[in-house]
């Protein structure tokens, strides 16, 4: 098989089976709907038309953005930080964006899901990456030790703000490190998706020059790649990104670090392709994780982040294990 | 033409660079020599615009290269450094098509043939030995079009039948461009080129 058409193969192959995990993800549920989802095209009233069209609609969109978004912001960070273990969750994207959160709602400055909300998540996720940059000795284990303890001062930040808010409609700290699905509502879906656009439309922007950054950073300085701007705008993109999610849904890990190398064994390391292609198995890993999450122990959800961790964490030891890992440890 | 002129550079107390003023004209090749650690590469830097000097300008066809961007640099000068990092399993293929198409050198078949890259452009750049690896670096350099190329290092690693390559490349290139070559190897290629600059 060539390689343009196996690669046409796994785009077309993942987007028909990110399809057919969204019609799972409609049909799929405690409630049992007993019409075909065809016969609800159009209908708005009935227990089986609220129930897929209000509940499982928005929660089936959220997880594809969401996923994509995280898939697209971990192959940013492995690229901008030229490290195969950053994610946004590691070097402390994800913790600042939860601070950014709980901030505005336990002071009472905007409620979940408003627009606020979403804006002061990218702002802290923005100053937390400038901030791990900043204080990182190194690029390489410095770095995301520097992330993992900026990570864990914010974590610690966030539970206390959590603690001591008078506000009940706050939700617990294990719900925004773990993640959930279950407050998403469309309401969320289009405050968020507008922040989540931006930030694809820049990481694609910068996507070939972070092509050339792999080369180092004086050699993309010497190709007319200027390194700082480009890691501005890497940042930008990945705080509008996992900002947006992370106000939405908290913290989800492993995804954003196992897609990038799930997809790099695919169908290698250039960034356009990758982007495109960590933002569908993003989406698919997502949808999967969240099945699992609301339907194994029904009737009893588990926190989303669970369910990553434990199916990504395995997969990607055996990945970092492949012979075929595609990229080249110099520690 | 490119001027260096009274260029001071330092690294913490460590004057690395002091006054130091050189010139290297269109359509010469010139040997910048010297013993490890005078600053030779630290030089390369300055004049490709990464690094800035402390006092003193460098000017590339009358441009300060410190006031212009990253692209506008590329445009006058173009860069081997002494070490790129290939992390990435790209092919060279791949690597080589960074330079944008507008950007290439109407040589760029003719330097991917004599750098022996023929038979390697559909291998992974992570799988090639550190000398094959150093000629891609030095492909990516040359096909860059540009009124200077600056190579630091080009001959390390290199067997003499790579070097020899490399030289026909530099002698053909500089019947149009101007040439800095930064080797610490330098008698057996002393008189390959137009002058010798030593520092230090």
């Amino acid at each position: 098989m060539s390689t343009a058409v196996k690669k046409t193969f796994i785009y077309v192959g993942s987007l028909v089976i990110l399809f057919a995990l969204f019609v799972l993800s409609l049909r799929t549920g405690i409630v049992h709907v007993q019409t075909p989802l065809w016969d609800l095209i159009g209908k708005h009233t009935g227990t089986d038309a609220t129930t897929v069209w209000d509940v499982r609609m928005p929660r089936a969109l959220g997880a594809m953005i969401i996923g994509a978004a995280l898939g697209i912001a971990g192959a940013l960070a492995q690229g901008i930080f030229r490290n195969p273990l950053a994610e946004p969750t590691l070097i402390g994207l994800s913790s600042g964006a939860i601070v950014g959160t709980i901030a505005v709602i336990s002071s009472g400055a905007a409620a979940y899901g408003s627009r606020t909300n979403v804006e002061s998540a990218v702002l802290f996720a923005a100053l937390t990456a400038l901030l791990v940059q900043w204080l990182a000795p190194n690029k390489g284990f410095g770095f995301l030790l520097t992330g993992i303890a900026v990570s864990s001062i914010l974590t610690s930040l966030a539970g206390l703000m959590i603690s001591t808010s008078p506000k009940p409609d706050i939700q617990s700290l294990s719900f925004w490190n773990f993640g959930s699905l279950s407050l998403i509502n469309m309401q969320t879906v289009k405050v968020t998706a507008p922040f989540i656009e931006l930030g694809v439309i820049i990481a694609f922007f910068v996507s070939r020059r972070l092509d050339v950054y792999s080369l180092g950073e004086a050699s993309s300085h010497f190709m007319g790649v200027n390194p700082k701007r480009l890691r501005l705008w890497a940042i930008l993109a990945m705080a509008l990104l996992v900002g947006a999610s992370v106000s939405a849904v908290g913290s989800i890990a492993f995804l954003g670090l196992l897609v990038p190398h799930v997809v790099r064994l695919l169908i290698g390391p250039g960034h356009r392709r990758m982007l495109s292609l960590s933002a569908l198995i993003g989406a698919i890993v997502l949808l999967v994780a969240d099945l699992i999450a609301r339907t194994a122990f029904q009737p009893h959800e588990i926190p989303l982040g669970l369910i990553t961790a434990l199916l990504g964490a395995p997969a990607l030891i055996i990945l970092l294990r492949a012979k075929r890992a595609q990229w080249v440890s110099h520690d | 033409m490119i001027e260096i002129k009274n260029v001071t550079f330092s690294r913490g107390p460590q004057v690395i660079l002091d006054e130091f003023s050189a010139y290297v004209k269109n359509g010469e090749a010139v040997l910048l020599t010297g013993d490890n650690g005078v600053g030779k590469s630290t030089l390369v830097s300055l004049i490709g615009g990464f690094l800035k000097p402390d006092s003193g300008t460098i000017e590339i066809i009358g441009n300060d290269i410190s006031k212009l961007k990253a692209h506008e640099q590329a445009e006058l000068r173009s860069v081997a450094p002494q070490r790129r990092t290939f992390d990435l399993a790209f092919t060279v293929q791949q690597v080589l098509n960074f330079v944008p198409m507008k950007r290439r050198s109407e040589m760029t078949q003719g330097i991917i043939e004599d750098l022996g890259l023929v038979d390697l452009i559909e291998k992974k750049v992570t799988e090639l030995s550190i000398g094959q690896q150093q000629r891609v670096s030095l492909a990516l350099a040359l096909i860059q079009d540009a009124d200077f190329y600056l190579l630091d290092e080009p001959f390390a690693a290199q067997d003499k039948g790579s070097i020899n390559r490399i030289l026909m490349v530099i002698e053909e290139m500089k019947k149009r461009k101007g040439i800095l070559v930064v080797s610490h190897n330098t008698d057996a290629l002393r008189s390959h080129f137009d002058r010798e600059i030593v520092l230090g």
